[in-house]
């Protein structure tokens, strides 16, 4: 793998969210407005650089018995420099996000990208592979953020792009576009798509209908 | 010819039960409803039910091409649950919305009428209530609740709705009932509950489907209207049966889970 591979293979092909499935909570719960989730990505790749960078650099030195332990630690300590930061200069999109930028610990992409890649890498390719894995993770962020705002308020980044009704316009927000479940929605529409682009990502089904035995349906 | 009569897929043709056959019998039970509502309502309803019909049959008719099926026509009797549950004031670009969000998500994603987890009709209901401020859901009639009867009886012979959810469900309205306020509010509650119960609640494939299952889902069911009645006294509000519905069918495949270990547990110690 080239080292522009690690940059760009998550983006589509080897996205977290709609091939791997991670991330999935804060990518319903922060994606209300385009503006939080493009703060969330923000962060989320910052911590993923870094992590990836950190553990990488310590690899060697960290005991196999206890390294979920340390990557978590680290990953930790990171978080909270970066929930500091924003409380300090960002309060109100602080408030916005709540406790989702702290729940960045627990977000099973960093882990994983941190087991999975950085642990066995040097130092380059894993904040390379970090940057990637966020920059995938961004790219659903934005497109499911972009259009539960607009869908839901009419308007993009807090800028009315259209009138609504209630404001003697003609386009009727969709009330469900709030609300969580519409995240599943796109995000499954999503998946769907980049399957149906790709079909290699397509799942072999568990269970299969079987055909009577002497042929007869 | 050994085993002939004991061939699962031989029993399921003799049953006669064919998909197309299927949606036959739930449009000959929704006629009588869907007439009644018609006279009530007039030219606004038939509108609704035209707009509903066209989007269901457009996206049915689009997942069958793509996938090389024929069509059952299923989306019809969706359309006309939907049209029966919308209010006729409805704008007609919403409910086109809502039957398209209830044929998709709720049924064709998953492979068709039968594959899904909830039913199609309350999916849409759902979606227009959360949607659209303001957009509430279409009351019940005595009128309604008598056509639905007929209907009922059609579906419970063929098969396509199990007793024992109506009966469980209907206990646990009744005992709620009774508990608040007597015996004198149960033909209101009833009246209520009539249609949504058969159509919404009843539907065979949001439900559970092992018998022992069937039971708990009604009950749980019926708590669950229970709790989310909004409406004072006896009457009950035709989002709480949907919202019931849509939380039961969540449940269906958990209680049938359960259900199945109990009966193999059951067989396993008196079998050995």
């Amino acid at each position: 793998m080239s080292l522009r591979q690690h940059l760009t293979a998550p983006l589509i092909g080897n996205n977290p969210i709609t091939l791997q499935i991670l991330g999935i909570c804060s990518a319903l719960a922060v994606t209300t407005t385009l503006s939080t989730a493009l703060t969330m990505s923000v962060a989320l790749t910052v911590v993923l650089c870094l992590s990836g960078g950190v553990i990488s650099l310590m690899r060697h030195h960290i005991p196999p018995s206890i390294r979920l332990i340390i990557q978590i630690t680290i990953v930790a300590s990171i978080v909270i420099v970066i929930d500091q930061f924003m409380q300090a200069f960002m309060f109100e999109m602080s408030k916005k996000l709540s406790i989702f930028v702290g729940l960045i610990v627990t977000n099973c992409l960093v882990l994983g990208r941190a087991e999975a890649f950085a642990m066995r890498n040097p130092v380059l390719p894993s904040v390379l592979d970090g940057l990637g894995n966020g920059l995938g993770y961004s790219l659903v962020l934005l497109i499911v953020g972009a259009l539960r705002e607009f869908l839901g308020t009419g308007s993009l980044m807090g800028v009315p792009l259209v009138t609504t009704v209630a404001e003697g316009g003609w386009f009727q927000p969709l009330g469900l576009m709030q609300l969580a479940p519409s995240a599943f929605f796109i995000l499954g529409v999503l998946v769907w798509l980049v399957r149906v682009m790709r079909p290699e990502q397509v799942e072999r089904p568990e269970f299969r209908l079987q055909a009577p035995e002497d042929g007869r349906s | 010819m050994t085993g002939w009569l004991l061939d699962p897929h031989r029993m399921r043709q003799r049953a006669g039960w064919t998909p197309g056959r299927v949606t036959l019998a739930q449009m000959v039970a929704l006629a009588a409803p869907v007439g009644v509502k018609l006279v009530e309502q007039g030219m606004p309803m038939a509108s609704v039910l035209v707009a509903a019909l066209i989007a269901s049959l457009i996206w049915e008719l689009a997942f069958a091409a793509i996938r090389g099926r024929s069509l059952t026509w299923h989306s019809a009797g969706t359309a006309l649950i939907i049209a029966i549950l919308v209010p006729p004031a409805t704008p007609l670009w919403q409910v086109a919305m809502a039957a398209s969000f209830g044929m998709v998500f709720g049924e064709l994603v998953f492979g068709g009428r039968g594959y899904g987890i909830v039913s199609a009709a309350a999916a849409a209901a759902g979606f227009l209530v959360f949607s659209f401020s303001g957009a509430g859901l279409s009351g019940s009639s005595q009128a309604l609740a008598l056509a639905t009867l007929p209907g009922a009886a059609l579906l419970l012979l063929g098969g396509l709705v199990s007793w024992r959810v109506l009966v469980s469900v209907i206990a646990v309205l009744l005992v709620a009932g009774f508990m608040q306020d007597g015996t004198s509010g149960l033909p209101e509650t009833f009246v209520a509950v009539a249609f949504g119960l058969v159509f919404l609640i009843g539907d065979p494939v949001a439900g559970a489907s092992t018998q022992l299952g069937r039971w708990v889902f009604g009950v749980l069911a019926g708590l669950l209207i229970v709790v989310f009645d909004t409406m004072a006294g006896p009457d009950v509000a035709t989002a709480a049966i949907v919202f019931a519905s849509l939380l039961a069918s969540l449940f269906a495949p958990l209680i049938d889970h359960f259900a199945v270990a109990l009966i193999v547990r059951r067989r396993r110690i008196a079998h050995g």
